[in-house]
């Protein structure tokens, strides 16, 4: 996008003069490389900024009952959302299932990432593919995979049962439990990735140089390993908090119609009631939500990349 | 009188069994206060023994003593020794003095006399006014003096460097080697030295242990190891070497240090003097003469009896010196010339090569098949 | 201006595309293929599923056998919602030639112009629909009916619950599940809740709200997956809201491990009606179809495959078929929603129940 803001600068008459033709070389090439950014510009345009600004126009039109756009220019599907306490409500959820599963997610991919990132074993490359396996199958088929696990005659309630731990079966499923359950094993692969690829400043050396420091273990870790994986961290954990956010299948598949957050909110409203603008203005409200966490987001890395 | 600091004994240090070992049954005592180089080869199991005496790796068999006191298991943190690693290993979220102070804070050293140290140590590697600076805000050779403050501020038992210079451009290193080398002496820090360059190892150490497949072929001083080489490999490793394979005859006299001088005989080149260890003769050994200790002249009879014709076969000129490839025979004899002397040859001439008898060393062990 | 610009934006963006792509409309689409009463092909949208699969054997594969030249391309959608939002997205430009959908929504369908009438002259069996499965303005008519039934475990139930008020007991906390609206089986149960409660659920239904917020807690899942008889049969739950026809084919295919009944409080029909596209691009082909699908032959298959209840009056059931599909000869007692009241309730009743019924 910034590429078509920087026009080429008008040229200049100035009399022939030495570098002119291989000034003219240079604009040649530029519009060559221009002509080449065009394919895939226009695709752009085509699959991101067309449905985009579409979006955005039709969140401005008044839904009426089964699926008919009233084609106006109105604030009211913002308006209603915004001054609906029960939407509030979503939202609020919804950025809190962002949070917990980003937090508990990031936690239990830490050490992963962690081993994976310091180890020289040979199987490191075999090890990663391990874990990052998991993406090869759907988060739909994944998905199902927890709801029966975590479903009233699961495994996870017959073992408890069957270990006289509990006579009534965990509502594991149907709830946000489920959900958040769900999402952070879904997300994890991501995770891993995404801290991996962000551990670039930790390296073996620094942990034995605070070692030989006199550094504990435990004190290289909170001194070397933590702060400088942070960035790492924080990258994963924005990472699955916008996966969370606006995720949609498991909420819905494991959330039993109980767990209301914008997707579900969005779907239903475009399929179920067919009010299209009120899908679309909460849509828009979702990603101004993604735009406030990326430019926090930007300012604490900067802050912490120092 | 001085005092043995660090004593290693039969270290070893195999990664797998069945493979090779990486440190095979190593013994060293370093004295306190001494600047000891590792020398050799990339695989020869320098690091590998610098790292076991830091505590970064286990070694398989051995033991290493500081101060007398057996230390080989433990850990790194216990250790009391100051490193210095090749990528000096700054840690890029603290700023300079943050990074030097560390070892302090993990010490619990009050705050007030952290704050004097650090400065003290940042003033020894003149780099007092860069205390605030971030670390990737720096030079290479900055950052290699402050990774070394880092290290000395706690005062260690041992100061351990681990290829320091091999990440600094050529002049550079120069600069750090004399520097290192003050620094070391001012705090009779007792200093083990990776590297693989012999200059900088000469240039530095009291003493050299040079090192290959994971055995010391030598220890001694810069002199020794340069002059008196124990072994092919070493007179190979440091320094430029002519080898010759000699018959010795008669022992002809004692000659300083304990040495004898021979009499030998070398096949195409007939018979001249050598020096080397008592009791050679009889047997057959390897001669070694360095380069700039072969005398080439262009007229016979300027030196004396022990003079061979050859041909030259090669001059390159490199400005200070004049390196001469001479003939004789079947060998080709590496020489060095002082680019003064006027009457400078050229190839396809013949010369007169010579040497005196302190200059030939016959190694000690008998020469079996060794490689030219 | 009332308007779908849903079709204009859709089409704008598909020719987009097809510039693009260079390449021409997928298959089926578009008025160049013969179109004649006995050849060429007819695009069909209907529901997906176990629905699909009993229609294609039941219905689409005789008609391919004794129409060879008619090509029946099926298009599935999970719901007739879904099924109403593609149709409007090619109201400019159809590809679609007949749909099968549930009334509320091919009402709605009718009232935005999509559909076209349909007479006895092209489709000869529409003689055979009683007048009360007709639509009055001469659409589509009723194609088969079915009705909300009571879903249960029967280990739990070995006998089948006479009455809604299963669903309220304690005992079952937690083993239930409900479709919560937009589905119509929430809907319904909304409706029938409130005549339950003696209210006229067309002018208010606070008391059926307390009365459901009360079940609320003891649901296992608003949203059951994969499906409602799914997660009877597996033992997740044990009561649940189904549909008839097709709890019925599941009961046969669990072994009976679930019953479907009609307690005595009432329930409500859910009626498909088949329509013909305005201007459908094989509306000769397809009216072909509408005949056959309304045929005795085709009603009776169906009925047999999946339960649902014949529309036309010379489908002659055998009694094991005909006592578990749904009664239309008025003996079963039925709760009344009204097309045009669902079209304005719906939204309403979602808001309510995820609003206030529905609890974390």
């Amino acid at each position: 996008m910034t590429l078509l803001q920087n026009k080429i600068p008008p040229a200049t008459h100035r009399g022939i003069e030495e570098g002119v033709l291989e000034r003219a070389a240079g604009k040649r090439n530029r519009r060559t490389y221009l002509a080449l950014l065009i394919p895939g510009l226009l695709g752009l345009l085509v699959s991101f900024v067309f449905p985009l600004a579409y979006m955005i126009r039709m969140s401005f039109n008044k839904g009426a009952p089964d699926g008919v756009i009233i084609e106006t220019f109105t604030l009211e599907t913002y308006i209603q959302p915004l001054t609906d306490p029960y939407y509030w409500r979503v939202t609020l959820d919804t950025f809190q299932m962002g949070v917990t599963v980003g937090v508990l997610c990031v936690l239990v991919s830490y050490p992963v990432a962690l081993f994976l990132a310091r180890s020289t074993s040979k199987y490191r490359g075999l090890l990663i593919a391990v874990a990052i396996a998991p993406l090869l199958t759907s988060a739909v088929v994944r998905t199902y995979g927890w709801m029966v696990i975590l479903g009233t005659n699961g495994l996870v309630n017959s073992s408890l049962e069957g270990m006289g731990l509990i006579t009534e079966p965990l509502k594991l499923t149907n709830n946000m439990t489920g959900v958040t359950i769900g999402l952070v094993e879904i997300f994890m692969p991501y995770a891993i990735l995404a801290m991996i690829s962000g551990f670039g400043r930790l390296n073996r050396q620094l942990e034995e140089a605070a070692g030989s420091l006199g550094a504990s273990k435990f004190k290289v870790f909170t001194r070397v390993t933590l702060p400088l994986s942070l960035p790492g961290l924080l990258t994963a954990f924005l990472l699955v908090f916008v996966l969370a956010i606006s995720t949609f299948i498991t909420p819905r598949l494991l959330g039993g119609g109980s767990v209301q957050v914008l997707a579900t909110e969005i779907y239903d409203q475009t399929t179920g009631l067919l009010n299209w603008p009120f899908a679309a203005a909460l849509s828009v409200i979702l990603l101004v939500l993604f735009g406030v966490i990326i430019a926090v987001y930007q300012r604490l890395t900067k802050k912490i990349g120092g | 009188m001085t005092e043995t600091k660090l004593s290693i004994k039969d270290l070893t240090k195999r990664y797998a069994a069945g493979l090779e070992p990486a440190v095979d049954r190593l013994n060293m005592e370093v004295e306190e206060g001494h600047l000891v180089a590792l020398l050799g080869p990339s695989g020869c199991g320098k690091t590998t023994t610098l790292r076991m005496v830091a505590g970064l790796m286990d070694p398989t068999a051995g033991s290493i003593m500081v101060d007398g006191k057996e230390i080989t298991h433990t850990p790194v943190n216990k250790r009391g020794m100051g490193m210095v690693f090749q990528s000096y290993a700054l840690f890029p979220h603290m700023n300079v003095e943050q990074n030097v102070a560390f070892g302090l804070q993990m010490r619990q050293t009050p705050k007030s006399e952290q704050k004097k140290r650090v400065a003290a140590a940042l003033d020894m590697v003149q780099l007092g006014h860069l205390g605030k600076r971030q670390t990737k805000e720096l030079s290479g050779g900055q950052q290699q003096r402050i990774a070394l403050a880092r290290a000395l501020v706690v005062e260690p038992t041992l100061l351990l460097l681990d290829e320091p210079l091999s990440n600094l451009d050529a002049k550079l290193r120069e600069t750090m080697r004399s520097e290192i080398r003050s620094i070391q002496q001012r705090t009779r820090a007792t200093t083990l030295f990776v590297t693989h360059d012999q200059d900088e190892a000469l240039d530095m150490a009291d003493r050299i242990a040079v090192m290959n497949g994971g055995l010391i072929e030598q220890f001694g001083s810069p002199t020794e190891v340069y002059e008196r080489p124990r072994t092919h490999f070493v007179a190979n490793f440091i320094g430029q070497a002519n080898f010759l394979t000699a018959r010795v005859g008669a022992d002809t006299g004692a000659a300083p240090v304990g040495e004898r001088y021979y009499k030998i005989d070398v096949d195409g080149f007939g018979q001249f003097g050598a020096v080397g260890v008592p009791g050679l003769t009889g047997s057959t050994h390897e001669l070694v003469i360095r380069p700039h200790r072969l005398n080439v002249s262009l007229h016979p009879g300027v030196v004396g009896p022990e003079s061979i014709a050859g041909t030259i076969e090669r001059v390159s000129y490199t400005g200070d010196a004049l390196a001469v490839a001479v003939r004789v025979g079947e060998k080709s004899l590496q020489a060095q010339l002082l680019t003064s002397s006027g009457d400078l040859p050229r190839a396809g001439e013949t010369a007169y090569l010579s040497w005196v008898a302190e200059d030939a060393y016959l190694l000690p062990a008998p020469a079996k098949g060794l490689p030219e | 201006m009332r308007a779908t610009i849903k079709g204009k934006i859709a089409a704008v963006a598909a020719s987009t595309v097809a510039i693009l792509t260079l390449s021409a409309c997928g298959g089926g689409s578009g008025s160049s293929a013969g179109d004649s009463p006995t050849s060429g092909e007819v695009n069909l949208i209907a529901y997906s599923g176990v629905w699909q699969d009993q229609y294609t054997a039941a219905v689409i594969e005789p008609f391919k056998a004794k129409y060879p030249n008619i090509k029946i391309n099926y298009a599935s959608k999970r719901s007739s919602a879904e099924m109403l939002s593609a149709l409007q997205g090619q109201k400019n430009n159809p590809a679609t030639d007949v749909a099968i959908m549930d009334n509320s929504v091919s009402t709605t369908g009718n009232n935005q112009g999509l559909f076209e009438k349909i007479d006895t002259t092209s489709v000869p069996n529409l003689a055979n629909v009683p007048e009360k499965f007709r639509d009055k303005d001469g659409y589509g008519p009723v194609a088969m009916l079915d009705a909300v039934g009571l879903l249960y475990d029967t280990a739990t139930f070995p006998k089948a619950p006479e009455s809604w008020k299963v669903l309220w007991d304690p005992a079952y906390a937690g083993k239930i599940n409900v479709n919560a609206p937009p589905s119509l089986l929430g809907l319904s149960l909304t409706a029938i809740t409130s005549k339950m409660e003696g209210e006229d659920y067309t002018k208010g239904i606070d008391k059926a709200v307390a009365r459901l917020k009360e079940m609320a807690p003891g649901v296992q899942t608003f949203a059951p997956n994969p499906d409602e008889y799914q997660n009877v049969i597996t033992g997740q739950t044990v009561l649940g809201l189904g549909q008839n026809a097709r709890g019925q084919f599941y009961s046969d295919q669990s072994n009976k491990k679930m019953g479907v009944t009609f307690p005595k409080e009432g329930t409500v029909y859910q009626i498909n009606t088949i329509n013909l596209v305005k201007d459908a691009p094989h509306s000769a082909a397809a009216k072909t179809f509408v005949d056959y699908a309304l045929s005795a032959e085709a009603q009776t298959a169906f009925a047999k495959a999946l339960f649902y209840a014949p529309s036309v009056s010379n489908a002659e059931l055998p009694a094991d078929v005909k006592n578990r599909v749904v009664p239309t000869d008025g003996s079963l007692n039925i709760v009344p929603l009204d097309v045009e009241f669902l079209s304005s309730a719906r939204d309403k009743w979602t808001d309510t129940w995820k609003r206030q019924i529905i609890t974390k």
